[in-house]
């Protein structure tokens, strides 16, 4: 079965607006979705913008990230099955994570 | 209503359901009551923003990890250390480090190396509750702000909820909390608790304003009906917080009666359809008996002392309404009694005397309550009051005033009430 994954963006002073009663829902919601079936896997990323590697003029540098200029940012990666990406959109239609921010789905190669 | 939402949830280990991993309902929301006490104990009240935004801060890491990595094994414990960590960040990072910062640093330090789940510490933090509801509802500040106060530092809602339960605006409720603190501050009101010299009276506010906080959410009004049941719950909670401590005193535990008393109709106020039902047409076997077992039990502990207060009364209310064979048998002598009484004990509360009403008609005909109703009406706190009007439709109407009744009804759909309560006075006026 082919691998999607599913790459969460969000602006995280967006979670600051909610109530607690409202964080504990979100996170029943997420971790409810995150023991489907065809899910493989999940990760949180750290929590700071990482660093961007690239070269300028022949010389590899690191920088702070992030690496565009939305507010915006990865926080956590899914890895979940599907036949195809029909399948897959479907499958992610209904993530909680749409409440709050955006979903890139990208299929990987096996 | 839930079974976790009506006992005393324990804490500690069972903050989760251990074999399905569910978190205990309204967890978070518990749980910042706790975490900010503690916190505010340690950090000085002073620095009591600081506290509400490390368990903030606790609560959104838990929201990045936990789909992840899956929920602790004490949740609870999970959100107080890390809550604890982030407050030691802030200080060590804060650039503005006052004399006392070190002081604080090496409490908060030693704090983390209490095991949190010992009953060592679970007292611990049960003490820090309780002093934390005793300075939100210091009898030095509003009534509006002590609720505001209590409701977002020890209940856990935010301004948001707060704000939909009382019908303000978000802007409103964030400003009154503003003040509150600022006064908190600036009349030194401390984290101790009360001595014997004080008791008495900072124990009356803080009963005044659960009982407030209890009866904004058990009066039906427009709004929410989620967010006003969970004010009844959060009232009773906070009142079994007291009456579990130390310095319970027979008037604590006539309070919670009250609240457990009434608070196990609420299932039974309101059918299927959404409509209101009232007290002598409710299906009893929809009142929820382990709330009027708790009722009762604090009923029997508060005619302990010598004193009986207004909530003495209003339980011992309550608990004939309960005990009657069936709807049609209560006692209305007896409450008419007790109404008496409570007139005598509170002033003469216009919402009581209304009560009082209903029970002399109850007791001498329709004729006699309406004529209680009469004197009524001039009042200020009354003369917009939907269940004024609604009575004396009602008692117009038994008394073959017809005309008389559709008019009080009409009149009484222009007050506030809730969509219930409208649909209520719309089938009485339909049934004309």
């Amino acid at each position: 079965m082919p691998q999607y994954m599913l790459a969460l963006y969000d602006d995280p002073s967006g979670w600051k607006k909610l109530s607690p009663e409202e964080m504990q829902k979100s996170l029943e919601k997420y971790m409810a979705w995150g023991k489907r079936p065809y899910v493989v896997t999940g990760k949180r990323l750290a929590a700071d913008l990482g660093r961007v590697l690239r070269s300028t003029n022949g010389k590899p540098r690191a920088t702070d990230g992030p690496y565009s200029e939305t507010k915006e940012v990865m926080g956590g990666i899914y890895l979940i099955e599907a036949k195809d990406y029909d399948e897959a959109v479907e499958r992610t239609l209904d993530h909680p994570h749409l409440e709050h921010g955006t979903i890139e789905l990208r299929q990987l190669y096996s | 209503m839930t079974a976790a939402e009506l006992s005393n949830a324990p804490r500690g280990d069972a903050d989760r359901d251990g074999d399905t991993g569910v978190l205990l309902e309204h967890l978070f929301r518990h749980q910042v009551g706790r975490v900010v006490a503690h916190l505010a104990r340690v950090l000085g009240p002073a620095r009591l923003d600081l506290a509400e935004e490390s368990m903030q801060e606790a609560m959104l890491r838990a929201l990045q990890t936990w789909p992840y990595q899956g929920i602790p094994e004490n949740p609870g414990a999970w959100l107080l250390r890390v809550a604890h960590n982030s407050a030691i960040d802030s200080l060590r990072r804060s650039r503005f480090l006052d004399q006392n910062s070190g002081a604080v640093l090496a409490e908060l330090t030693r704090a983390t190396s209490i095991a949190p789940g010992a009953p060592s510490f679970e007292e611990q933090l049960r003490d820090d509750e309780l002093r934390m509801i005793f300075m939100c509802c210091h009898p030095e500040i509003a009534r509006d702000a002590r609720v505001a106060l209590s409701l977002k530092i020890v209940g856990g809602f935010s301004v948001r909820e707060i704000a939909s339960a009382f019908l303000a605006d978000d802007a409103a409720i964030a400003q009154r909390l503003v003040r509150a603190k600022r006064q908190l501050r600036e009349r030194r009101v401390t984290l101790d608790l009360p001595g014997a010299a004080e008791l008495d009276q900072r124990l009356d506010s803080a009963l005044e304003t659960i009982y407030f906080i209890f009866n904004e959410g058990y009066a039906a009004h427009e709004g929410e009906d989620l967010i006003r049941r969970d004010l009844c719950f959060e009232a009773l909670r906070l009142g079994r917080l007291l009456a579990a401590s130390s310095i319970a005193t027979p008037r604590v535990h006539a309070l919670v009666a009250v609240i457990a008393l009434q608070a196990a109709r609420l299932p039974a106020r309101i059918d299927e359809a959404g409509d209101l039902i009232l007290l002598e047409d409710q299906d009893r076997a929809r009142w929820d008996q382990r709330l009027i077992a708790e009722g009762f039990h604090h009923f029997d502990l508060s005619i302990a002392g010598e004193q009986v207060s207004e909530y003495h009364v209003q339980a011992a209310i309550a608990a004939t309404y309960t005990q009657a064979a069936n709807l049609r048998s209560i006692d209305w002598p007896a409450i008419l009694d007790l109404y008496d009484q409570l007139l005598a004990i509170s002033g003469a509360s216009p919402v009581v005397a209304l009560n009082r009403a209903v029970a002399v008609a109850k007791v001498h005909g329709p004729a006699e309550g309406l004529a209680e109703i009469e004197t009524l009406r001039g009042d200020p706190q009354l003369r917009d009051y939907y269940l004024l009007l609604a009575v004396r439709g009602h008692l117009l109407q038994e008394l073959g005033r017809p005309e008389e009744a559709a008019v009080c009804w009409s009149a009484a759909l222009e007050c506030r009430c809730s969509e219930p309560e409208r649909r209520f006075l719309r089938r009485k006026l339909a049934g004309i």
